[in-house]
């Protein structure tokens, strides 16, 4: 039948929607952005409990409860903290800090900011991140030593 | 609950991440064929689906009929265990999800808007075919959206003290929204 045939094809463009859209997500996801210079406020830095007075970098990631990619982000973190000597990082709930989360226009968890000693973000991922992508941006934040 | 199924430290239920995934697939096939076929037999395969949704949304994931499926094929093929666990708050907000579309398509087809019941079909479709191709999931991520919004209105009222500093007052699920 006609009719029958038209919605196996309309089926069948839906799929080519999703492949592409779902391309596209997976592209944007974790990929590691600039943040034009903005800082994190020392009152941020202090209500997450982020410590960079030693002038180390470190990085800030927002997540809930229930976020499974987060505990992703926090492995790869932890793969970095035990790579890099200085490096230290925080979780913090993201409902706990509406007020970073606004300023900073958090849309979604996980959201990682990169901060360099004197509160500058370095960069900013959504999702979960990649360790070389990482690696690059503390490479070229400095103020590290890198492990031997 | 009809297995033991795992919880965190506060009870609430983890579930293997590729279960929702799992489920969509089916979900995609049985609301594809719907959409193909249409006439009654159409509808009533959107019905189906519409009391399966229904049953995750309002019993929970560990009662899931396609969750169970996921867990029979689990064991007679020996997929071995889950490579993460996630909590069910928000692949069970997006059967919610699925459950308002679907309820508002089976709605348009009593009301004789058929087509209009179509394409809301066809949203759901889109959806779960989404998670079931690419593992995205776009209900669990409004939950989370949704989940912020809420404790923006009711707490943990989240206030900025004289010197800047963040405090937090706990009632997190208190007070009706």
């Amino acid at each position: 039948m006609d009719a029958i045939l038209l919605r196996l094809l309309l089926v069948a463009g839906l799929l080519a929607v999703v492949l592409a859209a779902g391309w596209l997500y997976r592209r944007r996801d974790g990929r590691v952005r600039s943040d034009d210079g903005a800082r994190l406020g020392g009152h941020h830095l202090d209500a997450v409990g982020l410590d960079l007075s030693d002038g180390a970098a470190g990085a800030v990631l927002l997540g809930s409860p229930t976020c499974s990619p987060c505990d992703s982000v926090k492995r790869v973190l932890g793969d970095i903290e035990v790579e890099r000597q200085g490096f230290r990082w925080v979780y913090a709930d993201a409902a706990d800090h509406l007020g970073l989360a606004d300023e900073h226009k958090v849309m979604r968890v996980p959201t990682l900011f990169m901060v360099a000693a004197d509160g500058r973000i370095m960069a900013r991922t959504s999702g979960v991140p990649r360790h070389d992508d990482l690696r690059r941006v503390l490479d070229g934040g400095g103020g590290l030593d890198t492990a031997a | 609950m009809p297995q033991n199924l795992a919880t965190d430290a506060d009870g609430r239920l983890l579930i293997d991440v590729r279960g929702p995934r799992f489920g969509a697939a089916i979900t995609t096939v049985v609301l594809a064929t719907a959409l193909v076929v249409q006439g009654p037999v159409g509808i009533g395969l959107v019905a189906w689906q519409w009391v399966m949704f229904a049953i995750s949304t309002f019993a929970g994931l560990a009662w899931s009929p396609y969750g169970q499926v996921f867990r029979w094929v689990k064991r007679r093929f020996d997929l071995g265990p889950p490579p993460e666990v996630e909590h069910e708050g928000p692949p069970r907000f997006a059967q919610a999800c699925g459950f308002g579309v679907a309820t508002v398509a089976l709605a348009l087809f009593v009301s004789g808007f058929v087509v209009a019941g179509w394409i809301a079909v066809g949203v759901v479709l889109t959806l779960s075919m989404l998670l079931a191709v690419t593992g995205i999931c776009v209900g669990c991520e409004l939950y989370l959206v949704g989940q912020r919004l809420r404790a923006r209105g009711i707490g943990p009222s989240d206030r900025i003290t004289a010197d800047g500093a963040t405090t937090t007052h706990g009632v997190r699920d208190g007070g009706a929204a």
